[in-house]
């Protein structure tokens, strides 16, 4: 549904986003993610016309985005949810925003009731709303048009953690209504949830995409976790056999299948305590890595060994 | 929903969108939203009511000035007097209406919702013209019923002279001030910076200095007509009373083709490089 192809945009020296190419399709969420400065909102300003690119393309549905007529009926845009004039009302903004797109006003009570905006507060001004209530309102104006396709840059900042459990339903149902979603964040934790794909940039270039199991399946063989009755017993036999035996915690982490190490200790009869397949590293590790050079922390886990997570 | 994605059945959605059957926004309900934005902020109300006490505050105070040294005053003489609270605190509206997009970072809900930017400046604009019009109607039946009002308090006969092309050239005035704010706002796009070079260069050049140099340079009659709006447009909208720094008041040929040189310089080329300016700007 969203496509962006060799997608570059430059400020002097500086190359904000390099060559980035991904889809997001219709009937799933896609995650964007990155660390702080990686492009994200840039690739996404560009989405909607907001930036010009210095090279390469974005469509929407087959569509340049200034090509979409009445956009908000098409396409539902949340890039800041603090953007908003302090001095209008929660539904004074959602009333201009139905306005333009031609919505009745029973839209936005509609809208409200969905993101839980009572009736007082909606009558409030901007400026008194939190960062959960603006990012709630924000929500609201980008459903209101009852767009095919959302684009929404950060919209877990700033809700607490009922409200982030709400919005991931709201989006999962969203897409399984069959509507694209694209959310950037730069919490993997938020993304890993909801996202049925997930786009990982760092530095302005893609650095990984696929599903949570193709991401994790690109980190090789990960062998067994064995504790043994007699761990020096069972990696000798294990070393005799030809595997590569390493201490992990209170056992050994061994290069080879859980079957082939329960066998290894059967014939060594020795008794085992534990034996299971290491799940290596998680997503945040390799988030982590993959990222690593843009990051203002330097990582103090990348080369994680015996991790269990 | 006016897409193809509504059908259930669909295994897997289709990719493309179909827009052919939606229209595009109208530019009527943009310049309708325009206004509407003008006008729903708290600094807009307060803007409005100001205005509005001012309009009558200078009414009482005329009224009773005139009264007190018996001077008389014609109808024409009240739209004059009105439409000076008009130009006042009004132009900031044409200002907010082009900076708040960007001071309040609305532009990146307004310029999603309709990306052809110069569409939303059009409805911005007629919107500005919509609130000079109506202020300026409102300026006239206000001065109408304070003279009628003189009439009755004063005793002497009341005054009907307001002359056509004088009233067309007060509102041309009001106008061209308006649409120059517009673009000086589109060039700098900052709401505080736009305010304050707008009234230097509306209110305080011609009041403090431009006054002086009139007076005291001896090029100075000849120049400032030709780079300040209010001196240019003196003789047409004086009628031939005495404008700001008593300057020769006669309107000849030059008269005309200092108006057009001073809107030149404040009014088209703001409106110009500023469209350029906004159309390319990046949102932020």
């Amino acid at each position: 549904m969203i496509r962006v192809e060799n997608l570059t945009k430059s400020y002097g020296g500086f190359t904000a986003v390099d060559d980035v190419s991904f889809t997001a399709e219709a009937g799933r969420v896609t995650g964007f993610l990155g660390p702080n400065g990686a492009g994200k909102t840039t690739t996404m300003r560009v989405m909607t016309g907001l930036t010009p690119p210095t090279r390469g393309s974005v469509t929407i549905g087959g569509h340049r985005y200034a090509d979409l007529p009445n956009p908000g009926r098409h396409v539902g845009v949340l890039l800041d949810a603090s953007a908003q004039h302090a001095g209008r009302t929660g539904r004074e903004v959602l009333a201009l925003g139905a306005r333009t797109m031609g919505l009745p006003t029973s839209r936005v009570d509609e809208m409200l009731a969905l993101v839980s905006l009572d009736e007082r507060e909606s009558k409030r001004r901007i400026k008194n709303y939190s960062l959960g209530m603006r990012q709630r309102l924000g929500i609201a104006h980008a459903l209101l048009g009852d767009p095919s396709v959302l684009i929404l840059d950060e919209p877990a900042n700033g809700l607490d953690p009922a409200g982030i459990r709400w919005m991931r339903g709201l989006l999962k149902s969203y897409a399984d209504r069959g509507g694209a979603v694209l959310l950037s964040s730069h919490l993997l934790h938020e993304v890993e949830q909801i996202a049925d794909e997930m786009i990982l940039i760092g530095r302005g270039r893609i650095v990984a995409q696929g599903n949570k199991a193709e991401l994790l399946a690109g980190q090789g063989a990960l062998g067994t976790l064995v504790q043994a009755a007699d761990n020096e017993l069972l990696a000798r036999a294990l070393v005799g056999a030809g595997h590569e035996v390493a201490p992990a915690g209170a056992g050994l982490r061994v290069s080879a299948e859980p079957v082939v190490v329960g066998q290894a200790a059967l014939a060594a009869q020795v008794a085992l305590v534990d034996l299971r397949a290491a799940e290596g590293r998680g997503l945040e590790d390799l988030f982590l890595e993959l990222t690593a050079d843009t990051q203002r922390e330097a990582p103090a886990a990348t080369t994680v060994q015996g991790g269990t997570r | 929903m006016s897409t193809t994605t509504a059908d259930p059945g669909a295994v897997r959605p289709p990719a493309a969108l179909d827009v052919s059957s939606t229209p595009k926004v109208p530019f009527g309900r943009l310049a309708s939203v325009e206004l509407r934005k003008m006008l729903d902020t708290r600094a807009g109300f307060w803007l409005l009511v100001v205005s509005g006490l001012l309009l009558v505050a200078i009414t009482g105070i005329v009224m009773a000035v005139v009264l007190a040294n018996d001077l008389g005053i014609s109808a024409n003489g009240w739209v004059q007097v009105m439409t000076v609270p008009l130009s006042l605190l009004l132009p900031i509206f044409a200002i907010t209406s082009v900076t708040a997009e960007w001071s309040q970072r609305t532009g990146l809900v307004s310029f999603t919702l309709e990306p052809h930017r110069l569409k939303i400046i059009g409805a911005k604009l007629a919107a500005v013209v919509l609130l000079v019009v109506a202020t300026m109607v409102l300026a006239v039946a206000l001065g109408a019923l304070a003279n009628l009002l003189y009439g009755a308090l004063s005793g002497d006969d009341v005054v009907w002279n307001v002359d056509a092309s004088q009233f067309f050239w007060t509102v041309a005035n009001q106008l061209l001030y308006f649409l120059m704010a517009f673009g000086l706002a589109m060039l700098i796009l900052s709401t505080p910076a736009t305010i304050a070079i707008y009234y230097v260069v509306s209110l305080l050049l011609p009041f403090m200095v431009y006054s002086v140099v009139v007076v005291l340079v001896s090029w100075g009659a000849d120049v400032i007509p030709w780079v300040d709006l209010g001196y240019a447009m003196a003789p047409l909208v004086g009628g031939g009373a005495t404008g700001p720094g008593g300057v020769g008041l006669e309107v000849t040929g030059t008269t005309y083709a200092q108006v057009a040189v001073a809107t030149l310089i404040w009014v088209v080329l703001p409106m110009v490089l500023g469209g350029r300016r906004v159309a390319r700007a990046e949102i932020k």
